[in-house]
């Protein structure tokens, strides 16, 4: 009874006609990046987050996350159509996609990949409703002990679990918290790590931060990289949408089963939409009776990803919203947005702000709505987008990057920032440094010095403190398991490695 | 290795910093330096742990091309020294024409009507829609 007064709440919030345009606009965008290659969701959100300083903390956060979940759906376009990933979850989609558009079944592939996504969607939303309030009723009686420990497990697994190497991981979580601590000092006021600098004795912005890493350091990387493929003729008529009645029936439990995968891997901290559909895809391949089909264009080869990859964007928003830990680097921004505004993430914010939590819900379900009517009808538009040229997009892209960073703030120093990260994330790059942890390590940073400090306090300077309360002793057991595997798992790796190359 | 190096170097500064400039407190009651020393350290370890680990493992250089940073961060950097004294358009003018460098060639008439398409969204969306207090130009002569 509760929930169905909350929804009502939520609906009659999400349907005010600026919500509503809001939200148009959002998974307009997202479709718009996620069609495109070489602009990623994380540059969309960092460009427009300047914009949402504008705008009440509802309709900023539904906005936000309509880019976040469109990219989902304009994502597969460029995988199935050119063969290249719009988005890094949909590099999956490539495999049986591009085969599909060359047999001449991109239309199906497109349309059916739609439905797969919205199922997905649709999933997730569902978990989110029904989780996410009773977790966050758990997590009122929080203490800081285990605040801390749940933010060192968020970045443990985040820099375990995602590629890459996990000494590496943890490095950049490290020097995110670094720039975390520039600023002046929670306790005392010092201004730590000013260099003498005015404009650093304010903390360093988070705009300029994910502008630079996400958005210059993308454009560096594709810039000559790009080109614009030559486009398959593909009909995107209604009639050349219609599945067969076999592909329908091959797709049922794909769909099903890549949208469990994918809902379980949302709600991980640390991973996310992209190794979700890899999952959904490797586990696929796997129960599959025939498995010598994929990559020449099986069906449940793309539907089983784009429906784990939709289901993990709407689940992410569990953690994020529930206890106020970003699982991944957008939902940091997210959290930054809601920050700006004055309003404290976490399990307080679903009875604070019971508006905007249900409001956001429910205007999932609208986006992922207007989502299947800007693809299904409206699929031919994008598929033209795909064929603008990337030297006329990336200074463009650039000129609102700066932009945007100086209307934060009027300071043209902010820029002089984003030029900075922006060569930091080019370098990072090159070492195979993943940019994400350090942009989770910069937003919680500060939240975890504010509670390591407390919970010191409390436990009189004894670091057992964090091991005293079952929940927060648990918890950093499950990060130490975390850290074992990931250092278990590299070495395996290396040795393996060791020995191909001495057999070699 | 040489990545690794990096960190080790920039976590003991870091470390060094923060410990010599600011109050380390006690554990009971930590000051401003507590933290952050103890962030250096971990870095300092990690990039350590990265360089011996190079040191067993054939490392392969990365293509770096040099020029796209070059201009794409120059075209930034033109467009915060420009803003204030001379206003947007002019600084978005350098930041697409500088960046659009990168590409290695000059295609005058695209990046002529590029540069005229992106003042003029500038114009609506901040003055019009947004309302934003922001010079569009600025003489300073």
């Amino acid at each position: 009874m509760d929930i169905f007064s909350n929804m009502a709440l939520g609906l009659s919030t999400a349907l005010s006609l600026t919500n509503l345009f809001y939200c148009f606009l959002g998974v307009t965008l997202g479709m718009l990046v996620g069609v495109i290659p070489g602009i990623g969701v994380l540059a969309a959100i960092s460009m427009l987050f300047p914009i949402t300083f504008y705008l009440e903390p509802t309709t900023a956060l539904i906005m936000l996350a309509g880019i976040w979940y469109g990219t989902g759906y304009g994502g597969r376009t460029a995988s199935i159509l050119l063969n290249i990933p719009g988005s890094p979850s949909n590099a999956v989609t490539c495999l049986d996609g591009y085969p599909m558009a060359r047999q001449g079944r991109g239309g199906v592939a497109l349309f059916m990949t739609t439905i797969a996504s919205f199922a997905g969607g649709c999933f997730g939303i569902l978990l989110l409703m029904l989780f996410a309030p009773a977790i966050a009723r758990y997590a009122l009686n929080f203490g800081s002990t285990e605040y801390f420990a749940l933010m060192l497990l968020g970045l443990v697994a985040a820099s375990t679990i995602s590629d890459g190497s996990i000494v590496k991981g943890l490095s950049m979580v490290v020097l995110g918290i670094m720039f975390g601590c520039v600023g002046a000092d929670l306790y005392s006021g010092v201004p730590r790590f000013s260099m003498g600098l005015l404009e650093l004795t304010d903390e360093i912005s988070l705009v300029a931060l994910a502008m630079g890493i996400f958005g210059i350091s993308e454009v560096i990387a594709s810039v000559r990289r790009i080109d614009v493929a030559s486009l398959h003729a593909t009909d995107v008529s209604m009639r050349a949408m219609m599945p067969t009645r076999e592909d329908t029936r091959r797709s049922v439990m794909p769909v099903v089963r890549g949208a469990s995968i994918g809902a379980f891997f949302g709600t991980l901290p640390g991973t996310g939409p992209s190794v979700a559909s890899f999952m959904a895809y490797a586990f696929e391949k796997r129960v599959a009776r025939a498995p010598e089909r994929f990559g020449k264009g099986a069906i449940e080869g793309i539907m089983a990803p784009e429906s784990a990859d939709n289901a993990a964007e709407q689940t992410s928003f569990i953690p994020t919203l529930a206890l106020g830990i970003p699982g991944s680097a957008t939902m940091a921004l997210m959290l930054g947005a809601l920050m700006v505004h004055g309003i404290v993430p976490g399990p307080q914010l679903m009875t604070a702000q019971p508006a905007l939590f249900w409001g956001l819900i429910m205007s999932f379900w609208i986006g992922n709505v207007l989502l299947v009517i800007l693809n299904v009808p409206l699929i031919g538009i994008w598929v033209r987008l795909l064929t603008i040229p990337y030297h006329l997009l990336y200074p463009a892209v650039l000129a609102f990057i700066c932009i945007g960073t100086y209307s934060v703030a009027g300071s043209p120093f902010d820029v002089w920032l984003v030029g900075f990260f922006g060569l930091l994330g080019f370098v990072m790059r090159i070492f195979g440094w993943p940019a994400a942890p350090m942009l989770l390590g910069f937003v919680l940073g500060p939240l975890m010095e504010e509670h390591f400090r407390r919970a010191m306090l409390l436990g009189r300077g004894d670091v057992m403190v964090f091991f005293e309360s079952p929940l927060s002793a648990s918890i950093m057991g499950l990060t130490l398991l975390f850290l074992l595997w990931g250092v278990m798992t590299a070495l395996r790796s290396r040795r393996a490695a060791g020995d191909a190359a001495a057999e070699g | 290795m040489v990545g690794g190096m990096i960190l080790l170097i920039v976590g003991s500064w870091y470390a060094w910093y923060a410990a010599s400039h600011y109050d380390l407190g006690t554990f009971r009651r930590m000051g401003a330096g507590m933290f952050p020393t103890g962030l250096g350290i971990a870095l300092a370890a990690l990039g350590l742990i990265q360089v011996v680990a190079a040191f067993f493992r054939r490392g392969r250089t990365p293509s770096i091309r040099g020029w796209t940073p070059l201009f794409v961060t120059l075209g930034v950097i033109a467009f915060a020294v420009s803003v204030r004294p001379l206003g947007l358009m002019p600084a978005i003018v350098l930041v697409v024409t500088i960046s659009s460098l990168a590409e290695l060639k000059i295609r005058p008439r695209s990046l002529l009507l590029l540069c005229l398409v992106l003042c003029l969204l500038a114009w609506l969306i901040f003055r019009v829609t947004l309302n934003l207090p922001i010079a569009l130009w600025h003489w300073p002569f």
